[in-house]
């Protein structure tokens, strides 16, 4: 505070906006998602033109802009870390409890990689290329929480 | 009684109980209060993975506090109202944490109102009313019959269908010479219609009478869509995926010396601007610096209470106050109003008293809008708030 400032007259309010919101998976979202949930197995789509598998999926190859909605193909439940960071802020927004592993997993068959939560492992051993699995979660909510979390495979 | 859903407020309640899954409530210790208008007012208290729920006049130390209407509340209970849509159109309100009280739905299994069955005569009208509907012209093309529905029992009719050149036309009454007549009781058609039982058991055991091109009975399964009893939905292909949900954000807004004097002064009925040393105009809300001359503003006079309206404006659209977290109740009316001493844009925003928005006439140029006056909060705490709104001065 700069000297000479008086004070005596600030004070702090206190907001507490709520905001209503509706988010609507879309047609290939909710395929995704569903049979995460579902069948317990992951799901890339691939164009048939540059042959790149995206995963989470999506409807438009974003190097060639071609329809790609309907090549839905297997991906695995395993995959690697190639990049990490470490969340250690609280915040009710999140998705766990920190501290948490937040990486970016190349399943096996993707091209992409998908931002997902790695539980099991020593923050300190965690590293680019650490192989994990994914784990399902026991209740479902009709998000990617469907996918509970990342193992070390 | 909710009569719009043929549910009782109190079935939601009483239900609570058996409803609840203790491990979604795991760590999980606070109590929530419903307001249900004209019905009573519950509190539910969940500790340590159990819960109580009880009707009561005091709902204090609830986290959260739900008020609705008794149609609403019920319906977004059995899901035939949108909890997001109740929400944004104030139909439903929430005082207190609603983060906290989203973690309520969790712990509970929705609502399953007691199934209500139809009765057979119910089924029958019902059947025969939606059988045009659900012809399927593709099925029946180049067909060309009628199909005579002999249903016994007081609880029958008869009903004839007439097919042809893609279209079909039910009249009740039976064809003299139809293509084929089915012969059968009501509770029977009924039975077969919801699948409860089949031709061929029917037939066997007489029954059922089929008389004529038995090859068209066994075209009427395409011929016509399956019968689904009212309020069953019919299932889509592909399950599609939304998500609603209300967040919550966390707000502090450090008001500053300037700002923080302004707000005190509403606390003390007194509305103050501050005056440029330099171009003498007044800021309203006062603001550190002068936005046309920047330099610095010291002086604080106080304006008002008065004022008259230069411009009115109507909000339809419900959005959230971002200081309550309520949603406002719409439509309401705000206004520009020029208080006394201020000149010019040194214009003033509040809402109008919502009865006397119709007799609100704005000024322009010189002509002086309809003067109002601050209606004060009885407790006031240094908000734009402190001002409930304003009235015609009169």
């Amino acid at each position: 505070m700069k000297p000479g400032v008086d004070t005596s007259d600030s004070f702090i309010v206190h907001g507490k906006i709520a905001l209503p919101y509706t988010y609507f998976a879309g047609r290939v979202g909710s395929k995704f998602l569903t049979t995460i949930r579902d069948q317990k197995k992951i799901l890339g789509i691939r164009c048939n033109k540059c042959k790149k598998v995206y995963v989470p999926p999506r409807q438009t190859c974003d190097v060639c802009l071609e329809d790609i909605r309907e090549n839905w193909v297997d991906v695995k439940n395993e995959g690697e870390i190639k990049n990490f960071t470490i969340v250690r802020y609280q915040d009710k927004h999140l998705p766990k409890k920190p501290p948490y592993v937040l990486a970016l997993i190349k399943l096996d068959g993707a091209d992409t990689s998908l931002a997902h939560v790695v539980e099991g492992v020593d923050f300190d051993k965690v590293k680019i290329g650490t192989r994990v699995r994914a784990v399902f979660a026991k209740e479902t909510t009709n998000t990617i929480l469907d996918i509970d979390h990342f193992e070390p495979a | 009684m909710s009569e719009k859903f043929g549910v009782k407020v109190e079935e939601i309640f009483g239900t609570m109980p058996e409803r609840f899954r203790p491990e979604a409530a795991q760590g999980v210790s606070a109590s929530y209060g419903y307001d249900i208008i004209g019905r009573g007012k519950w509190k539910l208290s969940v500790k340590d993975g159990a819960m109580k729920v009880e009707k009561t006049e005091n709902l204090s130390g609830c986290v959260a506090v739900t008020k609705a209407d008794p149609d609403t509340f019920v319906g977004v209970n059995i899901g035939k109202v949108d909890g997001t849509q109740a929400f944004t159109t104030g139909k439903l309100s929430v005082d207190g944490d609603l983060m906290a009280l989203g973690t309520t739905t969790k712990m509970f299994k929705k609502y399953v109102p007691p199934k209500k069955e139809l009765s057979t005569r119910e089924y029958v009208l019902d059947m025969f009313g939606t059988l045009e509907k659900r012809f399927q012209p593709k099925a029946a093309e180049g067909l060309r019959m009628t199909v005579a529905y002999d249903i016994g029992g007081s609880e029958g009719g008869q009903w004839t269908a007439a097919i042809q050149e893609g279209t079909c036309k039910v009249a009740e009454g039976l064809s003299s010479e139809p293509t084929l007549k089915l012969s059968l009781k009501a509770r029977d058609w009924v039975d077969l219609m919801l699948g409860r039982v089949d031709t061929m058991t029917l037939l066997s055991t007489a029954r059922a009478k089929f008389d004529g091109d038995l090859q068209v009975a066994m075209k009427l399964g395409e011929i016509f869509a399956k019968y689904t009893p009212p309020g069953e939905e019919v299932k889509e292909e592909q399950e599609l995926l939304v998500l609603k949900k209300v967040i919550s954000v966390d707000q502090r807004f450090a008001t500053g010396p300037v700002m923080g004097k302004f707000l005190k002064g509403l606390k003390e009925k007194k509305i103050l601007a501050n005056k440029c040393p330099k171009c003498k105009r007044l800021q309203l809300a006062p603001r550190e610096v002068c936005a046309e001359c920047r330099v610095r503003v010291e002086e604080f006079v106080e304006v008002g209470p008065k004022g008259n309206v230069r411009m009115l404006e109507y909000t339809y659209f419900a959005s959230p106050d971002p200081l309550t977290g309520r949603t406002r109740e719409t439509p309401y009316g705000s206004a520009y109003i020029l208080l006394d001493g201020c000149k010019g844009h040194e214009i003033f925003a509040h809402y109008i008293r919502p009865d006397h928005l119709d007799r609100i006439q704005i000024g322009w140029n010189e002509r002086k809008g309809t003067i109002v006056r601050p209606v004060w909060s009885e407790e006031r705490s240094g908000s734009l708030y402190d001002i409930k709104y304003f009235e015609i001065d009169e």
